[in-house]
């Protein structure tokens, strides 16, 4: 028997798996907002601090996306950047190989 | 992971900060040392590097009914160590407070504690632990990604239980607490990230052994055993 598609072939039962978790999660759980687990966390250090989440302010300003779609293309182009990386060096050594 | 600007005392992001600090020179200093010793490694780091980049940009929804991203870690930490991984998690998190205002710029040093010392700290723990053995390549990979993952998260919840310890039960009942929130919502994350980057390092191997060999990442044997194996 061959395994050389053996990561593949788990990486695509890992991926479905985790979509699977993700359907039956939003299905069972009547309250499950997915909110991030920073906001989360930040609502636990308020509630065992007492003190009102509003209060906490930044330390140091900070600017903040002026909506949730600039957030978005922000993180996007963070992962583009990633990808470039990821990419331009996987093609970088593609090349180096068939020239070898 | 974050934690977000101003909910840290401002001591606590002193302590932080104190101990990221050195931790991000050692890095500097031996990012330099390895690119003027082989210019090869640079795409390797680009490739590593860039695994963070897109990794820690994807908010997951998980099984605690919340969304937490992955770190991307692990084939940073194999392939250059804790501290090299550290300054590439420190632009990435600077990126973040700078325009996603994600984490701050007073709580950046226990942002950068979590995700780029102590989690690849762990892993590099597990990396040196398994290199030598005959554990496969891509399950050492594996456990290396997963857990420099669950202990960023793990870390962060520690970071959070000292700052606010519970009125009851103290320190140790926050920390369970932040655990919940942080650490049980990473598990499935955890696993799909390692497969995942273990796949990433398939390939790696495939088209650029020599670097791996050269740069003492996996002995010559490990390497062809797992070229053997794709």
């Amino acid at each position: 028997m061959s395994y050389k598609y053996t990561l593949e072939l788990l990486t695509v039962i890992a991926i479905v798996a985790f979509c699977a978790l993700f359907i039956y999660t939003s299905s069972t759980m009547s309250d499950a907002e997915f909110a991030g687990s920073d906001n989360v966390g930040s609502g636990l250090v308020a509630q065992l601090s007492g003190t009102p989440l509003e209060n906490f302010q930044p330390l140091i300003p900070q600017w903040e996306p002026s909506s949730g779609e600039i957030e978005s293309c922000l993180f996007a182009l963070q992962a583009a950047v990633g990808g470039i990386l990821v990419g331009g060096v996987f093609g970088y050594w593609t090349g180096q190989k068939k020239k070898a | 992971m974050h934690i977000m600007e101003g909910f840290l005392p401002w001591q606590w992001c002193v302590v932080w900060w104190i101990v990221a600090l050195p931790c991000l020179m050692l890095g500097i200093y031996q990012l330099k040392k390895v690119l003027a010793a082989d210019r090869e490694a640079l795409p390797l780091l680009g490739v590593t590097g860039g695994f963070i980049f897109i990794l820690s940009s994807l908010k997951l929804p998980s099984v605690t009914g919340s969304c937490s991203h992955p770190t991307g870690t692990g084939l940073s930490t194999i392939s250059f160590g804790p501290w090299i991984t550290a300054v590439v998690c420190a632009i990435v998190l600077l990126f973040q407070s700078l325009f996603l205002a994600h984490g701050g710029l007073s709580v950046l040093g226990a942002n950068i504690v979590s995700m780029g010392i102590v989690g690849p700290l762990v892993g590099y723990g597990v990396y040196r632990l398994l290199r030598d053995t005959s554990v496969n390549i891509y399950i050492t990979v594996f456990l290396v990604t997963a857990l420099a993952d669950m202990f960023t998260y793990v870390t962060t919840s520690l970071e959070l239980a000292l700052a606010y310890p519970a009125e009851t039960g103290g320190f140790v009942s926050s920390f369970i607490l932040f655990m919940g929130i942080f650490a049980v919502t990473q598990i499935p994350l955890a696993i799909v990230e390692g497969i995942v980057l273990a796949l990433v390092f398939k390939y790696i191997i495939a088209l650029k052994p020599d670097i791996l060999i050269r740069l003492k990442i996996f002995s010559e044997e490990k390497i062809n055993a797992a070229r053997s194996d794709i």
